[in-house]
């Protein structure tokens, strides 16, 4: 445990619950498996989402597609949520300190944040489209950069043990 | 956009060991060092069990393995119970004063790999 860290992460570090994390022997390993099932899933689906958004899988049509990968997306999102989180309350304030987790951080919510420029900017466009036709240029960018960002965010978050 | 990202991903990790807080990477392999002295705390959690030892006039934070390992090892929350008297063979950290990862640890004449 750190002081240096903000209150609230010196507080959730402090919490019973991340006690529990500690102290159980099987809590952290479970959370460390689960996080990597999560991703394995998470990878999964982002990228078939990606390469349809860049023109790939092109016999398929893209709305019905990207709407199942989407389902599985946001359900393994959820899987990364809870079980991050559960690993990072046990270190919480030499975790918000690690230079390497701010980025990460930062990265993610750069994902996010072109998840939600796709979301409620081109999608509709590329919804209605049939198979085989050419995407709009805003979707392949959206493609590129979640391919790449979302691959930092995972070399981030195995790196951050290392620093 | 990209290439942005992967440069600063990039810097962040070439220049993360200079102000790195706490790590695995960051204990310096070149200089084992071994403390032996009695055991001040313990904690026996994960994601890795600590204890503090008195080694001479330092208090030196020890860093062990995971609980799970510490115990299929044999290494068990009595065998590193505060009072106890060890000898801790490991690596210093390059970042914290007096903190070091254990290789091996000896309690009682019987020596515990730890890696």
């Amino acid at each position: 445990m750190t002081d240096a860290a903000p209150a609230i992460f010196v507080a959730l570090e402090q919490s019973g619950f991340a006690a529990a994390v500690r102290q159980s022997p099987w809590l952290y390993p479970t959370a460390n498996v689960g996080h990597v099932v999560s991703l394995i899933f998470f990878a999964g689906a982002i990228t078939v989402m990606d390469v349809r958004l860049l023109g790939g899988l092109g016999a398929t049509a893209p709305g019905a597609l990207l709407a199942r990968a989407r389902n599985f997306a946001i359900g393994a999102l959820a899987g990364m949520v809870v079980t991050g989180f559960t690993l990072f309350s046990a270190e919480a304030s030499h975790l918000v300190l690690n230079p390497v987790f701010q980025l990460k951080a930062v990265l993610i919510a750069a994902g996010l944040v072109n998840v939600a420029i796709f979301e409620f900017g081109a999608k509709r466009a590329v919804e209605g489209l049939a198979p085989g036709q050419s995407m709009p240029r805003r979707a392949k960018i959206a493609g590129i950069l979640s391919l790449g960002i979302w691959v930092f965010v995972a070399a981030c978050g195995r790196s951050i043990a290392y620093f | 956009m990209i290439r942005a990202t992967a440069l600063s991903c990039a810097l962040a990790l070439l220049t993360g060991a200079a102000f790195a807080h706490h790590g695995w990477g960051s204990y310096d392999a070149a200089k084992p060092v071994t403390v032996t002295g009695p055991i001040v705390t313990s904690k026996f959690e994960n994601p890795h069990a600590t204890i503090t030892v008195r080694g001479g006039d330092k208090v030196w934070t020890v860093t062990l393995a995971p609980t799970s390992r510490m115990s299929s090892r044999g290494a068990t929350e009595k065998v590193i119970a505060v009072g106890q008297t060890v000898s801790a063979y490991g690596y210093p950290s390059t970042v914290e004063k007096e903190e070091m990862r254990a290789e091996r640890i000896t309690v009682d004449g019987k020596t515990y790999e730890l890696r």
